[in-house]
């Protein structure tokens, strides 16, 4: 009973660490189950120019906000001669800063490019919510103003419209001051700071929607030369939604990169003059785990730092068949122990199914057949001879790579390069095989051979089938630790005592009444 | 029907593969015991110290250079079998019955020379006939004086009755009939008649081949109904004996019957297989479980225990 616990807590232990890494790699990694599933990344590209003074010039950039499920990483951000370095303000924004004593007089320009690509969708995180009270207005209404507003926000708040379309009818009223007074009254009202973004801001504050203004890039098609473009983000109750000012309709946010999200400065230049910064951006797909790993990498997450991605590439690729291997003896297992086939020799089919992966089904299916009974047949041969049985395994060795040569030979001969492939078998575990199977018909008959022979076939099949498939290609690879669910599935079934799915065939004469 | 249901399977009793390697031999049998069973030699040292009748030993060849002094040893013997002591499934097995001038006789008939014999022990000693070829040694025992009482039963050879013994207690058992189709080979599967046998009085129960039920041997055509099986308490104590000396809780016990000597032990396997509940139609788990209950009261010696197997599994 302690033996049972024992096995039973250990069974639980691997599955919860096994599928725990597995979910936390898919929701908080952005790993995905679907080989073929694409993120978009976008290459942005900031050109900074400027007019030197000459002599020492420091510039900062804000960056692109890391957060809300988007990862960048920086690609280009050393400029010859200048020295870089990263600041974090309080408020929590970054900033990269350029720095050069002996900055020559004239004009300078340089790049400064970044990959950016989603791990979460901006959906998601657009839930968080807003600041219980509403920020103060840049500028407060007065006069005619408050009432000119109060006009405006009545004729938007319809009771059915929900905060989006109160907002977005807002903005609209602001844009078509020629059809509306109080827009146009409002539209001249003196302002100290922003011109009709931050009017509507307020108006958005006043009528208790709370809203912020972003800067940043639309992302849905290559741009050259852009100025950042700046939306007002609305809180609808639920979650944060992107407006187009000019426009007043929502935005996919997915298709937006926020680069400023408080009032913070793009640029900042000492010692120069003239600065402007003009964005460029490319779009290219990348597998979503491909873009999980470097996300990984760039958050320094354990798991991604101590992993197969860490490794060089050769490794890697080494390791994607291994990891296969584990999931082959599964394959054995279930087919063994639970069908009850049968099968010459315990692991042989899975190098056998290794073998196809190289030669594809049919093509490997004929050579092996091929392989296996010439060889059996010499084996015959050599039964009379009594030998022992290490010289009669070189024996059947040799005979074995004679083989090869001859199909690979004849086969090349009459044309056909299909036969090349037989070097794929692996010649020991053939010869191995073949020694069996001619005991096994010694001993037990043609008949037992057959049968797990064609067990032995019929398995590696079915392992090769599952081993080129890319889903379980992918599963293994990018999720190494549902080896440890492998694990309890074959300790499970290492303790199955009941019934294989053959003996309700053999045992079928008892069932009867 | 193609196939059973596991639900008819349980209520039946029926052991599975799976179950016989998981609970039966993997919580009974201590690996480290199993070479009492694997190594024929050290089974019939074990039984011959236990006072366990088996075919008596008449010696052992652990060198080659034994094999030069092989005529002089068998000199005096006229019947003798050698076999290796690890070999598998009765291979390299030499039955010697009787002598001609310098040539031993097989039982076809065909002479064998002195060189014929100091080949046979030697390619025993390289382990020709050994699993996975490793170094062997030949045993030299007395060859078997075969009751007569078997006769018909069986296309050729005399056949062996297999009892299960579970911790001592025999469970089940049955014997094993070679056919024209088995090639004489008493091989269940192969098509070999296998035939339950009562547990209580040592009668035939019923015969199946095939898995199929049958009434008369399909080559020799006698009833198989008619076989009994004389002194049957002797078999079973000699089985149940074996528990004792073993160690082994889940096992399987050979017995051949000898015109003079009775009963003996040919065999003990640690992995015996589960056609035997075909042949009985009957399944195990009822008595291991009846062994179990009655185990947890009594410890009982080997007599009394087959006393509580006959009383309890007659059928």
């Amino acid at each position: 009973m302690r033996n049972r616990l024992e096995l039973t807590l250990l069974i639980v232990i691997l599955m919860v660490l096994g599928i725990g890494t597995t979910i936390y790699k898919i929701k908080v990694l952005g790993f995905s189950f679907s080989p073929d599933k694409k993120e978009t990344v976008w290459t942005v590209e900031s050109r900074i120019n400027f007019i030197a003074d000459g002599g020492p010039v420091k510039i900062s950039l804000n960056m692109p906000d890391n957060r809300g499920g988007l990862v960048v990483t920086e690609s280009l951000r050393q400029t010859k001669g200048y020295k870089s370095s990263h600041t974090l303000s309080k408020a929590g924004v970054k900033r990269i800063v350029w720095s050069r004593e002996d900055t020559p007089k004239g004009p300078q320009h340089f790049y400064y490019r970044v990959n950016i690509f989603r791990q979460k969708s901006a959906q998601k995180v657009a839930r968080q919510k807003p600041p219980a009270n509403l920020p103060p207005l840049s500028q407060p209404f007065t006069d005619v103003y408050l009432d000119a507003a109060g006009n405006l926000i009545k004729e938007a708040q319809n009771p059915e419209h929900d905060i989006i379309k109160t907002s977005s009818s807002l903005i609209n009223q602001l844009n078509s001051p020629e059809t509306n007074q109080s827009a146009a009254l409002l539209l001249d009202m003196p302002r100290d700071t922003g011109g009709r973004l931050n009017l509507a801001s307020d108006l958005l504050t006043q009528a208790k929607i709370h809203n912020r203004v972003v800067k940043g890039l639309v992302l849905s098609k290559n741009n050259r030369n852009k100025k950042l473009s700046s939306y007002i983000e609305v809180f609808d109750g639920k979650k944060w939604q992107l407006l187009n000012p000019k426009t007043a309709e929502v935005e996919d946010p997915d298709a937006f990169l926020i680069w400023q999200r408080h009032n913070e400065s793009l640029l900042e230049i000492e010692g120069g003059s003239k600065a402007k910064t003009r964005f460029s951006s490319l779009s290219t797909k990348i597998l979503a785990n491909q873009a999980a790993i470097k996300g990984g990498q760039q958050k320094h997450s354990w798991l991604i730092d101590f992993s197969i991605y860490s490794l060089p590439l050769a490794s890697q690729n080494a390791f994607k068949i291994l990891l296969l291997i584990p999931f082959g003896a599964l394959i054995v297992v279930i087919l063994r122990n639970l069908v009850g086939i049968q099968t010459s020799g315990t692991f042989m089919p899975i190098l056998i199914a290794l073998s196809f992966l190289q030669t594809k089904l049919v093509v490997g299916l004929i050579l092996f057949l091929t392989v296996v009974c010439v060889g059996l047949i010499l084996r015959a041969l050599l039964s009379h001879l009594n030998l022992l049985l290490v010289p009669r395994i070189s024996a059947i060795l040799v005979f074995v790579i004679t083989i090869y040569l001859a199909i690979s030979v004849i086969g090349f001969k009459m044309g056909s390069e299909v036969g090349l492939n037989v070097t794929f078998f692996p010649m020991i575990i053939i010869s191995w095989s073949i020694e069996r199977m001619c005991v096994l018909w010694e001993e037990e008959g043609g008949k037992d051979v057959l049968i797990q022979g064609s067990g032995s076939l019929f398995t590696a099949s079915v392992i090769y089938v599952l081993m080129q498939n890319n889903f379980i290609g992918n599963m293994t690879y990018a999720f190494p630790e549902l080896l440890l669910v492998l694990l309890a599935i074959i300790l499970m079934i290492g303790t199955y005592s009941g019934y294989r799915l053959s003996e309700l065939r053999r045992f079928e004469p008892m069932g009867r009444e | 029907m193609l196939l059973t249901t596991p639900k008819r399977l349980r209520q039946r009793g029926i052991v599975g593969m799976n179950m016989r390697n998981v609970v039966y031999i993997g919580q009974n049998n201590q690996r480290k015991f199993y070479p009492r069973v694997d190594d024929k030699l050290q089974t019939k040292v074990l039984a011959e110290e236990a006072g366990i009748a088996v075919p008596r030993l008449i010696g052992v060849a652990r060198y080659q250079s034994h094999t030069k002094k092989l005529k002089e040893f068998l000199a005096q013997e006229t019947a003798f079998v050698i076999k290796p002591a690890k070999g598998s499934g009765g291979k390299g097995i030499l039955v010697i019955t009787g002598r001609d001038g310098e040539y031993y006789l097989k039982p076809s008939g065909s002479k064998v020379d002195d060189r014929g014999i100091r080949r046979h022990v030697s390619d025993i000693l390289s382990g020709l006939f050994s699993l996975g070829g490793k170094p062997d040694v030949a045993m030299i025992e007395e060859l078997v004086n075969f009751s007569e009482v078997f006769d018909g039963f069986s296309f050729e050879g005399v056949p062996d009755i297999r009892i299960i013994v579970y911790k001592g207690y025999p469970v089940m058992a049955m014997t094993r009939l070679s056919t024209k189709e088995s090639d004489g080979k008493a091989n269940l599967h192969q098509g070999a008649v296998g035939v339950g046998i009562d547990i209580g009085k040592g009668h035939a129960l019923n015969a199946v081949q095939h898995g199929q039920p049958l009434e008369v041997h399909p080559d020799t055509g006698r009833n198989l109904k008619e076989l009994i099986v004389p002194d049957w308490p002797v078999f079973l104590e000699l089985a149940a004996k074996s528990y004792e000396m073993t160690e082994l809780g889940y096992l399987g016990a050979d017995v051949v019957l000898d015109k003079e000597k009775g009963p003996l032990i040919l065999e003990l396997n640690a992995r015996p297989g589960l056609a035997i509940q075909v042949a009985n139609n009957h399944g195990l788990i009822s008595r291991v479980e009846q062994v179990e209950a009655d185990r947890g009261k009594y410890r009982r010696t080997p007599g009394e225990r087959v006393l509580f197997s006959m009383q309890n599994f007659a059928l």
